[in-house]
């Protein structure tokens, strides 16, 4: 690898000295211009702090201090056609806190590819990134703020029949850090645009989508008196159809997943061996808008829909970062910036883990989202000069009825042929819901507003550990913005949640300064200050301050903080982290 | 260790060179139709390309401070602005709705499985730049408030 690494770096100096030459420099200029790169590199630095080091504290943070991750991107296009690249990833001494360590080397090439692109021929051998559909049956993808990174190794070829039908077949294993999953992936995806075909939409768009996603994995059982097959192959077939018709749109999704083993929790990563069971997923979304006014619905119901390419993944408890996932499922409800709007936020409950003593089925979800946009014109009594923005959205989700058959249980010990039945359409098991309303002003050229209220709800035992209870709170936000001119403006926002259950009433705020369009400091702090039965919270401010500097596609950040533990969800995943104190450096650039 | 490391900083000092070309990526319109950033570009002498997310409040800073002065901006320097939208399953249904309610007349499209946000190789939005004659002659990482100004003197001095 490191052999490889200095070859590669030698042909770049050669071509640099060249360059070094005039007559030469036109060719070095032709490299660059074909050449693109970006490097990202974020470091932390964990620091002494009596509030993390308490001994009290279940996850330490460990011997390694100070860490770094950095990432060094580079795509070469030879020519119109070919295009070729790699990603080198340096993880040393190891992956940042809480981050997984399944990415584990000093220095290696993660991914890398060769590419051959026509205006209806799309072809990649090496690793790539795909998505069919709205991912729910398969997204290869990467997040590196999520630590995800789940690129398959392997073929893809891309087809376009015409402008209308597309078909894309995949074959490949997952990446595993810097390894590959046992189990490999297998698919294909059509997408059908009937419209143009049949002209049957004058004003809009009909498009279907048929997918076929398949893992094989070999399987070793662990008791020999299995009475069933244990199915090596595992697959999920999904059709959708997305319609547009002027203002409104409305596209449904159906997932049906193959029989699999289920999870026994809480007893390692093990399997019951008697009993194999169906996944299914629905997804429907609907809207209307016009100008100054957009409404969207969404409803999904989720059934031991986890799905992954090396079955000991599936575990929520030891694969919390979601490595080697071949679906996404998303939290459905809005995602908020501010810190207190992210104590209790609910996580996707995809199903299926059944608690080995006294079973508790947790086979999936279902609920919905509502999202309401309205501009209040310019003019108008409450529009003022500048008009207000308005929006207003509400969320529900319920884990799904069911009832088991637990015959050869054990006392309260549940048994390996446990089986189960749901109800299809039945909301009555509420874990969470909340509504926000957001109003954005204008009151001037200089000085601006955003209003937040969130009242929410949260089932903290059911979504996080039985020894918590619901917590029921609401909060609000202030958040104003006044420019000087020059690029110089200052921002304030406070933040109060307000609850008498969990960790009670919180205080927060952040003031941030730009001196230009380029640089700014900030400084924010959330202060739990009410006595309560989450020590970890109680009278602990959790600070932050920091600046960043920005520049073209540049930008260094520098931050000092003490972070909380616990869940932490960003992005649609959810995770348990410890709580740190100390410094981070983030650099990103491009050239 | 050490020579890894400083292997990676050489490539750094190495590569900063040049302007690059658009990168050819194909994105989606609203209503499902395949679209190559190339096309774009071919029909568009100058354009500002920008990433944005609907979960992201700067972004939304940025484009409700230019959808202000975009028709200004428009009739003064011929420009096209994309916002390209890099929400994936999570929040994607919420781009048709949010673009509506705010008003916004930017062209819209969608980049649901990052593969523009990738071919730039930025990590954060918003993410800003312009294109003229397909290549990339100015960009820039992050908003603040203001920036809408900085934007517009390096779109003037592009147009000419």
């Amino acid at each position: 690898m490191i052999k490889k690494s200095i070859t590669l770096l030698t042909t770049i100096c050669v071509m640099y000295t060249f360059a070094q030459e005039n007559q030469s420099i036109s060719i070095f200029d032709q490299f660059s211009k074909k050449l693109s790169a970006s490097y990202e590199s974020n470091s932390q630095w964990y620091l002494n702090d009596s509030y993390v080091d308490n001994p009290n504290n279940p996850n330490q943070i460990g011997e390694e201090r100070l860490r770094s991750t950095n990432f060094l991107r580079l795509d070469y296009q030879f020519s119109e056609k070919f295009s070729a690249g790699l990603q080198l990833e340096s993880y040393t001494p190891e992956n940042l806190l809480n981050m997984s360590n399944l990415y584990d080397k000093d220095l290696g090439i993660a991914t890398y590819y060769l590419r051959y692109k026509t205006k209806r021929l799309d072809l990649t051998l090496g690793y790539f990134y795909e998505q069919f559909g709205s991912g729910l049956i398969f997204r290869a993808w990467e997040d590196r703020n999520l630590g995800i990174n789940n690129a398959l190794r392997g073929g893809r070829i891309k087809y376009a029949l015409n402008d209308d039908i597309t078909i894309t077949t995949i074959y490949g294993n997952q990446r595993k850090g810097f390894e590959l999953s046992d189990g490999c992936v297998f698919g294909v995806d059509s997408q059908i645009n009937i419209s143009n075909i049949f002209k049957v939409i004058p004003k809009g768009s009909l498009v279907f989508g048929f997918s076929y996603v398949g893992k094989k994995e070999k399987y070793d059982a662990i008791q020999n008196e299995s009475s069933i097959d244990i199915p090596e192959l595992i697959n999920a077939y999904s059709a959708r159809i997305n319609l547009t018709n002027g203002n409104f749109y409305s596209d449904i999704e159906y997932i049906l997943k193959s029989k699999d083993l289920r999870l026994k929790t809480s007893s390692g990563i093990e399997f019951s061996e008697q009993e194999t069971f169906e996944g299914s997923a629905l997804l429907w979304t609907a809207g209307y808008s016009q100008k100054g006014f957009g409404l969207s619905y969404n409803f999904r119901r989720l059934e031991n829909m986890r799905f992954f390419s090396e079955r000991v993944f599936s575990d929520p408890l030891t694969n919390a970062t979601n490595q080697l996932s071949v679906n996404y499922l998303p939290a459905l409800n809005k995602q908020h910036d501010y810190t207190l709007a992210n104590i209790y936020l609910y996580q996707t409950q995809p199903g299926l883990t059944v608690q080995n003593y006294d079973p508790i089925v947790k086979a999936g979800e279902i609920g919905h989202f509502i999202d309401l946009f309205y501009n209040i014109k310019k003019g108008s009594f409450l529009g003022g000069k500048y008009g207000t923005k308005l929006n207003i959205n509400m969320s529900y989700w319920a884990s799904l009825e069911t009832q088991y058959n637990d015959s050869n249980s054990t006392g309260p010990i549940t048994g390996d042929g446990l089986t189960y039945e749901s109800d299809f359409f039945n909301f009555k098991n509420k874990l969470f819901s909340d509504i926000n309303i957001e109003i954005r002003k204008k009151w001037n050229k200089k000085l601006s507003s955003i209003f937040t209220y969130i009242n929410s709800f949260y089932d903290k035992s059911y979504l996080e550990l039985p020894i918590y209870d619901e917590v029921r709170y609401w909060i609000g936000v202030a958040e104003s913005t006044y420019k000087f001119g020059g690029g110089k403006s200052f921002r304030l926002e406070l933040q109060h949640l307000s609850t008498n259950d969990d960790a009670r009433n919180w205080m927060g705020g952040t003031a941030e300064y730009f001196f230009n369009s380029k640089f700014g400091i900030y400084l924010n702090d959330s202060y739990n200050y009410e006595t309560s039965n989450i020590p970890a919270d109680t009278k602990v401010h959790f600070y932050n301050i920091g600046g960043s500097y920005a520049k073209g596609a540049s930008r260094v950040a520098l931050n000092y903080g003490r972070q909380r533990g616990g869940l932490l969800c960003v992005g649609g995943v959810c995770r348990q982290v410890s709580p740190n104190t100390g410094l981070t450096l983030n650099f990103t650039t491009t050239f | 260790m050490n020579k890894k490391i400083t292997t990676f900083f050489l490539f750094l000092g190495i590569l900063t060179f040049g302007q690059t070309k658009l990168p050819n990526v194909t994105l989606k319109t609203l209503v499902g139709q395949s679209v190559t950033t190339k096309s774009i570009a071919e029909n568009n002498d100058l354009l500002i390309i920008s990433l944005w997310a609907t979960w992201c409040v700067p972004c939304k800073n940025e484009l409700d401070a230019i959808a202000e002065v975009y028709e200004d901006w428009i009739s003064e320097t011929g420009v096209a602005y994309y916002a390209v939208s890099i929400d994936d399953a999570r929040t994607s249904n919420r781009i048709k709705p949010m673009v509506n309610g705010k008003d916004w007349e930017f062209e819209i499209l969608l980049d649901q499985n990052s593969d523009l946000k990738r071919a730039f190789g930025v990590s954060t939005v918003p993410f800003t730049a312009i294109i003229k004659k397909g290549e990339i002659v100015y960009n820039h990482v992050g908003y603040s408030p203001g920036f809408e100004d900085e934007l517009y003197e390096q779109l003037r001095k592009h147009s000419k």
